[in-house]
This record gives structure tokens, sequence and C-alpha cells, in this order.
């Protein structure tokens, strides 16, 4: 069975970054999204949680996530940036890949367009070095970009080879986010797609839509929304997408129970996926190369 | 306030740092003696060393190229080991303050002043992997020799250039899919423009050429080979090549002075350019056929 294209999430698991990195081994996982909390708060220090990370034998999907960080100006800007380049380092050191920057929900973010795709460039232009590419998220308490059509504007504003989308389903199925406007995206410039689920059938508030987000998601297949989530799967497919799929799974009840249960639920939602919506079942060679040629 | 006279957007100048070709090339080696035997055989001679690092200036015509056998002290710099590696090159530019300055705003990553009292404070900014690039301005009426290096006695400071070697380009390895990274970098913070896939120089076909603002200086960017896609991403600085207005004749003259040429089925020396087999594990150099030195004619 060959579920490559989907990855977990060490902020979905409790226990040490070595327990982590371990169960999603286990539940048959090739790759993981690394919450930054997990490399800089290792407890024997950062080279010992990148180690961990690299003899996991695991690809690295991504580090998040850099939040609060376009729209800022004077010394903020430049403290943020600072921060962003210790992230940008931490990313280096993992082997490359990609950092996930969430849309800011800062009160002191600026909100004009030219400013917020300025920054975001020099971001990208940072990460060029460290090998590093940009996913830029819209989160629904943003201040900056709420959805990914307002993230895609800026991004395509920037202009950046190495700036891209992360678009999360969960934004897009709470905030009913027509499934259409996928069709505007260009598929080369989505870098990542997050899935997760949640329970209820809609959400009454913005604040128990935020309180849903960090709290109460749960896997795909899992929550009220599968009919939504299969298609916003199929929709992505469909326009060309062929990039990774990470499990954003932020549950405090996940983090109650052992690692491995919640491997287990990442596994069946994989499966889900990739067999029965996507039946990506079976791997060819080099996959990538051929839908690229493919594509023309 | 608009102006009547102002029919369309006028963009940024197509050299917004009066980049002005390169001022040197580093390598960094732990063996700076065999390094500088290759570096003579090749026409330079050494003509000054650092006041305080172990650092010697090589020099032929319009080139010059610095060995640093110190070792490193800013994280993500190279480390000398026996095997020289390319670390830095300097480009010279208008005002290196005001360059540098752009850099940063623009996203590059700058390194801590190191300059000792009285040495000169040369901006630099990391590039691809653990090299560096130094942002010169005093070129023309004065060095930055002058003052962070002492003149070896009875040297001539001015050696000639074998056959007219110039500073032509420097080849780049990139990682898989990352050429249009470092075109965005280059172009960005430099001004460098792309040329399109019919423009060729020398003989080794592969990769993205971007030629400098200043028209008279090329990075070629090469990605890996199918084989090493999937390898984990090796990006360097791989050789430097030198302009010649007659290839063959300058092969002839450094194959007197001990050089060798590679000369292969794929590789081999022509009036288009030249490749020297490789020293010192990775030390070689390519040849390009160039008429134009501007560097040299300013001299």
């Amino acid at each position: 069975m060959i579920f490559s294209d989907f990855g977990m999430d060490t902020a979905s698991l409790a226990g040490s970054l070595e327990t982590k990195l371990a169960a999603v081994r286990q539940a048959g996982f090739s790759q993981v999204m690394i919450s930054a909390n997990d490399i800089v708060g290792h407890p024997s220090g950062i080279a010992a949680g990148v180690h961990a990370v690299r003899a996991s034998g695991l690809r690295v999907t991504g580090l998040e996530a850099l939040r609060d960080y376009e729209g800022l100006a004077g010394q903020l800007h430049a403290y943020k940036v600072d921060i962003a380049k210790s992230m940008l380092d931490v990313c280096r050191q993992l082997g490359g890949g990609t950092l996930l920057v969430e849309a800011s929900a800062s009160t002191h973010a600026e909100t004009d367009p030219e400013a917020l795709a300025r920054d975001l460039r020099k971001l990208a232009l940072l990460a060029i070095p460290m090998g590093v590419r940009i996913a830029f998220k819209g989160v629904p308490w943003s201040r900056t970009a709420r959805d990914f059509r307002a993230a895609g504007d800026i991004v395509f504003r920037a202009g950046c080879p190495n700036l891209g989308l992360s678009i999360d389903a969960f934004d897009v199925l709470a905030a009913k986010v027509s499934q259409d406007d996928l069709d505007a995206i260009d598929p080369e410039q989505v870098f990542l797609v997050q899935l997760s689920d949640f329970m209820w059938q809609e959400m009454r508030s913005a604040e128990e839509e935020t309180s849903t987000a960090t709290h109460f998601r749960v896997f795909p297949g899992e929550g009220a929304h599968s009919e939504e989530l299969a298609s916003f799967v199929t929709k992505l497919d469909a326009i060309g997408y062929i990039g990774d799929f990470s499990f954003d799974v932020y549950n405090d009840d996940y983090l109650q129970i052992p690692p491995e249960a919640v491997g287990g639920r990442a596994r069946r939602a994989a499966e889900w996926l990739a067999e029965t919506v996507l039946r990506r079942a079976l791997p060819v060679p080099d996959t990538d190369r051929l839908r690229r040629s493919a594509r023309g | 306030m608009t102006n009547p006279m102002d029919r369309e957007a006028v963009a940024e100048p197509l050299n917004p740092l009066g980049f002005d070709g390169i001022e040197f090339i580093e390598f960094a080696t732990s063996k700076p003696q065999a390094l500088g035997e290759v570096l003579e055989r090749m026409g330079f001679r050494p003509i000054a060393r650092h006041r305080s690092r172990e650092v010697e200036l090589y020099r032929q015509g319009s080139m010059n190229i610095i060995v640093n056998a110190q070792p490193a002290d800013v994280p993500r710099t190279v480390q000398p080991v026996e095997r020289p590696i390319l670390s830095a090159f300097a480009v010279r530019v208008r005002s290196a303050e005001s360059a540098f300055r752009r850099a940063l705003d623009l996203g590059a990553w700058d390194i801590p002043v190191r300059a000792l009292a009285m040495e000169l404070n040369i901006p630099a900014i990391h590039g691809v992997g653990e090299s560096l690039i130094y942002f010169v301005d005093r070129y023309e009426d004065f060095s930055i020799y002058d003052i962070d290096f002492r003149a070896i006695p009875n040297v001539d400071p001015n050696p000639p250039a074998v056959g007219g070697l110039h500073f032509f380009g420097l080849v780049q390895y990139v990682g898989a899919d990352r050429t249009a990274d470092w075109v965005e970098f280059y172009s960005q913070i430099f001004g460098f423009a792309p040329l399109p896939d019919t423009v060729r120089f020398g003989i080794m076909p592969k990769g993205l050429l971007l030629q400098s603002p200043c028209r008279n200086f090329y990075l070629q960017l090469i990605e890996p080979d199918d084989t090493a896609r999937y390898a984990p991403a090796d990006e360097h600085l791989q050789r430097i090549g030198f302009g010649t207005p007659d290839v063959l004749g300058t092969v002839a003259l450094l194959e007197k002075r001990g050089v060798e040429f590679l000369a292969s089925e794929k590789v081999r020396s022509s009036e288009r350019g030249a490749l020297t087999k490789p020293c010192l594990g990775s030390v070689m150099f390519e040849l390009v056929h160039d008429d134009s030195d501007a560097t040299l004619a300013r001299r």
C-alpha cells in the first residue's frame, strides 16, 4: 500500500519528538510536517532535534509556522525578519523544504497589498540561499489574507518562484469558501495542501471557528464533512495539484491518547483518501516527472 | 504630482547598483601553497599578503584571486580544507554601502563585520552554499589591497595576463528545479538578466546563463543530471571561466606552462573554449572565446 502523498503533523501527537516520529513511521507514512517547537524545544538542543528528524528517514513536508510576519513596519518588521531568519535556519538544517507562513492576525499589520507582497518577496529571497520554499496560507482570523483566494492574490503580486500557497481544507470548509474558486489557482503555485475536518455541521461564531481550528480538528473521514472534503481533494487533483497532503489535525483529545492510536487514525484517513477518493493506491515510478510532462 | 511629459512608467534602472564587473574571486584552502602552484601555472603571480590574516593576493592582468587559509570565524562560511573551494566573489559597484543596504532590504543575509582596526570593512552577503558575495567600490584611484595587504617586495604588482585572460564568468551548481530561484536571487539583488537558450559560450553546453548588468560577466547555473536529481542538493560555485580572444593560442601558452586540458570525446579544446583537467580534487578552469575585456582596457 502506498500513500506517500500523505503525511502527518507532529502537532497531532503527544510525547517526545522521537516518540512522535516513531509513531508516524509505524503508521506507514514517509513524510512528516514538523512543528518548530518540537525542534527548538528538544531537551537535548536543536542539533539533537534535527538529528532525530534526519535519522527517522522521514521526509520533511515542511516546518510550521511563521506567524504575524507580513505588514509590519520599523522595529516590528526588523524583529519579525529576525524571527523568520531563525526559522529559515532551522528549515535549512532539516534539509531545506518548505516553511509554512500563516497570514498575519496582528493588529499592527497594515493591509496594503503592495506592502504585504514586498514583505513576502523579502522572505522568499531570504529563503533562496537556504534552499527553502515559502508556503503562504490565508487563515480566517487574519487581517491580511482570510482564505486561499486572498493569499493567492498576494503571492501572485509578489511573484517569486519559491513563494507559493498552502491551502487548508479546514478553512475552506469552515468558511464555506466555494471550491470553484480553486479553478483560478495555478496548481504549480500550491506548495502544500493541509487536510482536516471537524465534528459539527457549521460554525456559529468566529470564536467557535478559532477554538475548533486549534483544539477540535479531526482526520479526514472522521468528521461531518467527508463528502465536501472528498470533493475538495478530487478538485485539487483535477486542477493538476501534484504536491503533498498533510493532516493538520490539532485536537486536544489526541494529545491524551497514545501516539500509535492517533497514527492509526491518520492511516485510515490516508487509506480512505488514497484508495477510495483519489485512487492513488498504485505508485508509478517517478510520478512527479510523469505528471509534469503530461501537463506540458 | 503628475508630470504631463510622463507617458509611461519608468522601471528601475537596469543596473541599479552601478555593477561594474568582478573585483576578486576567492578560494579557501588549508594548503594555500599547493593552490598557489596551480594558479601560477595558469599565469597568476602572488603579489601581496594580508596584514592580519592568512590570505594571499594573486594577480594577472585585470584579475585578482584571493587565496584564503584563515579558519572560518563566521557560521555558514567555508572552512578551509585541503581541497580548494570557491568561497567568495566580490562585485564592483558604485557605492558598496548603498548596494549592501539595498540587498539587505530585499532579503539578503548579511555577515558580521570582521575588520580589525585600520582595516577596511568590506560588506558581504551570503551567496550559494557557504560562499559570500562582497561589495567593493574602491577599485579605480586606489584599491582595497592598498589598505589591507602588504605588497610582496620586488614583485611586479601588475603582471600581464597570459593570452589576454580576463574574468568571464562563474559556474554555479544548483539543486534540482532550483534554477528559477537563483535567477530571482541574482536578478533582484544585482540586476543580472537571464539569456535565451540560443546564446551559448564556450564548449560546456548545459545550464542557464545570466548576464551581469555591465554585460561583461556571466553566471552559469547548472542543475544535476537526471541520475543525481534525488540526491541531497549540493549547491556551490564550481569553477571560474576566463575569457580570451584566442582560445587555442592561449591553450598552447598554458600547456607550455604545464597546464593540462581535457581532451575526451565530449570535451576538447576548440576555438570556442577549453576546460582544464581538475587539480587538487576539484579545481578546474574554463576558457571561453571572448574578445571584449572592458576591465583590461580601463587599466
